[in-house]
C-alpha cells in the first residue's frame, strides 16, 4: 500500500503536526491515511499541462504568497487572495484586519426597485461622479424575476438597465440565467479573484477557488471609487469522508452540514469543504455545497481547485488565473469530520434551513407545489437526476412541479441530453432560467396555507409566498414528492418506471 | 456618539432579512416598508414603534440575504439596533444608510422590553437608564464608524473624495 505524496494530504498532516492543540471536534486516522490513488497531484498536473499552462498563465503553486514571508503563523487561501488583491496589495495579512480591495468583478443586479435606482443615481450625480472607475469589471445580470413579472418590477428593470448602460456597464439580460451560475460557466470568474456579488449566494463561486463574497453596504463605494473592504476571515473547515449511499446526492450532504453547523457555524467566516467526498465530487455538487455557505453565515465558501476543477474551467475560462494554496500550518478555526456513507435524504422543515431531519421524518405531508432550481440546485446534473426518476411518471393531479433551469447553457445541454422533454411528459412546468421562485418574486409565488417541497436556497418565513409553508430537498426528493403528491423518499421509485 | 431609546426585544435568534421586511415590500418606499418591519415576528411592533426606539435582537440578526432589510428598518424611524450578533451583509447595510448596527454580547438578557437604553460609541458600552448598569458592546472599525456619524456611505464618500482631492 502506497501514500503517494499530495499536497492536500501534507497540509493536513502539517497541521496536526505544528498544531496539536488547534480545535477538531472528531478525528479519524483510519479516513485519514487511506490510500489517496486518485487524488489530485498538483506536480504531475503540471507537467501534464505544462504548455497550456504557460500559454494561459494559470499558477498552481502552493508558495504564491508565501514569498518574503518570515515565521508567520500560516495563511489560508482565502486570506492569500484577499492579501494579493489589498490595495495596496499585501504580503501576509491576520485574520480580523479590515482591508481596502478592489475586485476583479463587481456582478449587481438588474433589479426591480426603482426608488434604489433613482437614489443611486442622484447620489453620483450629487458626488460629482461621472466615470464609474470599475466599469469594465461591472456585470449586470437580469437574474431576480426576470422577465418582469409585473409593471412595477418593468419600471425598475428600466431604470436599471438605463443606469447600467448610461455607464457602459455590460447587461447580461433575462433569460442568460443566475449570476453565480453564469460568472463561472462563461469564464468570467477565475480562481485566485475577488469576486463581490450584490447577491447573497456569493459564495457558491468559493467551487473554482474564487473569494466570492456579498456585499451589504459599500455598493456607492465600489460604483464611485471602485473599492471595497474586507475583514480577513477565520476559516472553519468541513471534512467530508466516505462514499453516499445510493439515492442520496450532494445536496442532502449540503443540508446536512447546514443542520451541523447551523446558522451561525461559520458566521463572519470562511468556509472551507475538503475530504475524500469533496475530492471525489462532481462540479456542479461542489457549487451546491459552496452556495449553502451563506446559510451558515460564511463570508466565502472554498474548496481547494484540483484536476476537476481545472479540467472544468479548460474549456470555459481563457483567461489567467492564479491557484493559491493554503500553508501547512494554518489554523482553522474549526474542523467538523462528517461521514457522508451515514447520510439519508435530507429535508430542511419550515422555517430554518437548520432545522434538518432525514426525509422519513416529514414523508406523507400534503405539498401544493415542487420546486426545482435557483443557485443551490439548478445545474444540469440536479436536472438529470429529476429526468432520470420521473421519466414514465406523471405529476400528482394536485400538485404542480415547476423545473428553472439556473441558466441558459444548463437549459441547452438539458435540452440536448433529452431531460426537458421527459419533464414536459409528465406534465411539469419548464420556465426560463432565472431565480425562479426562490426569492418570492417569480415563477410559481405561493398562497398562505400552500406547502411547497423545493431545492431553492432558503425556507425563511414568508420567503416564497407570505403564509406559505417551505421544506428544501435534493432534487430527487423533490420529483419523487411530485409524483406522490406529498413529501416522499426518492429511493421508493425505480429509475425505471412500469 | 451617544443615543438613547427604549427597547424593543426581539429574543428569536437567526432574524433573517427576510424576516425583517419581506422581498414581497421591497418596491415599496421606505416609510411604508417601516409598515411591514418585523411583521412575521410580532405584528404589533411596526404600528407601536416610536421614532429613536432601539431594536434588541438575539443571535445573528439580520442573517441570509443582502436584500435592504435595513431601509423598512429607517423607515420605522429605528435609532439603532443592539445585538447578541448581527449578520456581516446587515451591519454594512445599516452603516451606509447611517444606521448603527452593534454586536454586544449578553444584550438580551441586559436589557427588558421597553427599557430605556443609552449606546455610547465612543466607549463602546450600552447602559440601562433604569438600572444604571452597563455593558460593553463590540467595537466597529473606525471607517464604519466616521460613515455611520457622517450619516451614511454618501456623506462618508464625500468627505473622502474631498480628502484624496486635497492630497
Amino acid at each position: 500500500m502506497c501514500y503517494p505524496i499530495c499536497w492536500a494530504r501534507l497540509s493536513y498532516r502539517g497541521r496536526i503536526l505544528t498544531n496539536p492543540l488547534r480545535p477538531v471536534t472528531k478525528f479519524q486516522p483510519a479516513a485519514r491515511l487511506r490510500p489517496c490513488g486518485n487524488r489530485f497531484d498538483r506536480r504531475k498536473w503540471n507537467s501534464d499541462h505544462q504548455e497550456e499552462t504557460a500559454a494561459r498563465g494559470v499558477i498552481t503553486a502552493r508558495a504564491l504568497g508565501r514569498q518574503k514571508r518570515g515565521n508567520m503563523a500560516g495563511m489560508h487561501a482565502l486570506q492569500k487572495i484577499v492579501a494579493a488583491k489589498a490595495k495596496p496589495a499585501r504580503v501576509e495579512v491576520v485574520a480580523g484586519e479590515f482591508l481596502e480591495i478592489e475586485p476583479d468583478i463587481f456582478s449587481v443586479i438588474v433589479s426591480f426597485n426603482a426608488t434604489e435606482a433613482r437614489h443611486l443615481v442622484a447620489n453620483l450625480t450629487d458626488l460629482g461622479v461621472k466615470d464609474l472607475p470599475l466599469k469594465h469589471k461591472i456585470i449586470a445580470f437580469s437574474d431576480h424575476g426576470s422577465p418582469a413579472p409585473s409593471a412595477a418590477a418593468a419600471e425598475g428593470h428600466k431604470l436599471w438597465r438605463d443606469f447600467y448602460r448610461a455607464h457602459g456597464v455590460q447587461v447580461i439580460d433575462g433569460g442568460a440565467g443566475i449570476s453565480h451560475l453564469v460568472l463561472a460557466e462563461r469564464g468570467m470568474a477565475a480562481p485566485g479573484e475577488i469576486v463581490i456579488n450584490q447577491d447573497s449566494h456569493a459564495p457558491t463561486l468559493g467551487a473554482i477557488g474564487v473569494f466570492g463574497t456579498s456585499l451589504g453596504g459599500g455598493r456607492m463605494m465600489l460604483y464611485a471609487l471602485g473599492r471595497y473592504w474586507i475583514e480577513v476571515p477565520k476559516v472553519v473547515l468541513v471534512k467530508l469522508e466516505g462514499r453516499l449511499r445510493p439515492g442520496v446526492y450532494g445536496r442532502d450532504v449540503a443540508l446536512h452540514i447546514n443542520g451541523v453547523l447551523g446558522q451561525q457555524g461559520a458566521l463572519g467566516m470562511g468556509l472551507e469543504f475538503a475530504g475524500s467526498y469533496v475530492i471525489e465530487a462532481s462540479m456542479d455538487m461542489r457549487f451546491t455545497l459552496c452556495n449553502m455557505g451563506t446559510e451558515m453565515g460564511a463570508v466565502s465558501s472554498y474548496i481547494q481547485p484540483d484536476a476537476t476543477t481545472l479540467s472544468w474551467l479548460q474549456p470555459r475560462c481563457s483567461k489567467p488565473y492564479s491557484v493559491f494554496e493554503t500553508d501547512r500550518d494554518f489554523v482553522y478555526e474549526s474542523t467538523h469530520v462528517i461521514d457522508v456513507a451515514a447520510i439519508e435524504p435530507q429535508v430542511a422543515v419550515p422555517h430554518a434551513c437548520d432545522d434538518v431531519k432525514p426525509v422519513s421524518a416529514v414523508a406523507g405531508r400534503r405539498i401544493d407545489q415542487a420546486y426545482l432550481g435557483s443557485c443551490a440546485s439548478g445545474r444540469l446534473e440536479d436536472i438529470a437526476t429529476a429526468a432520470a426518476l420521473i421519466k414514465g411518471y406523471k405529476v400528482h393531479p394536485d400538485v404542480r412541479l415547476i423545473v428553472t433551469p439556473g441558466s441558459r447553457d444548463v437549459l441547452m445541454a438539458a435540452t440536448k441530453a433529452g431531460y426537458i422533454d421527459i419533464l414536459h411528459e409528465a406534465n411539469a412546468t419548464v420556465t426560463n432560467a432565472n431565480c425562479g421562485a426562490c426569492p418570492g418574486i417569480h415563477g410559481g409565488i405561493l398562497a398562505p396555507g400552500e406547502v411547497v417541497i423545493s431545492t431553492s436556497t432558503r425556507n425563511n418565513k414568508g420567503r416564497m409566498g407570505k403564509g406559505a409553508e417551505i421544506y428544501l430537498a435534493s432534487p430527487a426528493t423533490v420529483v419523487a414528492s411530485a409524483i406522490a403528491g406529498c413529501i416522499a423518499d426518492a429511493r421508493d421509485y425505480s429509475q425505471e418506471a412500469g | 456618539m451617544k443615543l438613547n431609546g427604549s427597547a424593543w426585544t426581539f429574543t428569536q435568534e437567526d432574524i433573517s432579512t427576510d424576516l425583517i421586511r419581506a422581498k414581497a415590500w421591497s418596491h415599496l418606499s421606505p416609510k411604508e416598508q417601516g409598515a411591514h418591519c418585523l411583521e412575521e415576528v410580532d405584528p404589533a411592533f411596526a404600528a407601536q414603534a416610536q421614532p429613536g426606539d432601539f431594536i434588541v435582537a438575539g443571535k445573528n440578526f439580520g442573517c441570509g440575504s443582502s436584500t435592504a432589510a435595513h431601509v423598512a428598518v429607517i423607515g420605522l424611524g429605528i435609532g439603532a439596533v443592539i445585538a447578541e450578533s448581527i449578520g456581516k451583509l446587515f451591519i454594512t447595510n445599516a452603516a451606509s444608510a447611517g444606521l448603527w448596527a452593534v454586536s454586544c454580547p449578553g444584550i438580551i438578557t441586559f436589557a427588558r422590553a421597553g427599557d430605556k437604553l443609552e449606546l455610547d460609541t465612543a466607549a463602546w458600552q450600552v447602559r440601562n437608564l433604569a438600572t444604571g448598569a452597563s455593558i460593553a458592546a463590540n467595537p466597529m472599525p473606525g471607517f464604519l464608524c466616521e460613515m455611520i456619524e457622517l450619516g451614511g456611505e454618501k456623506n462618508y464618500l464625500r468627505a473622502r473624495l474631498a480628502r484624496e482631492a486635497a492630497v
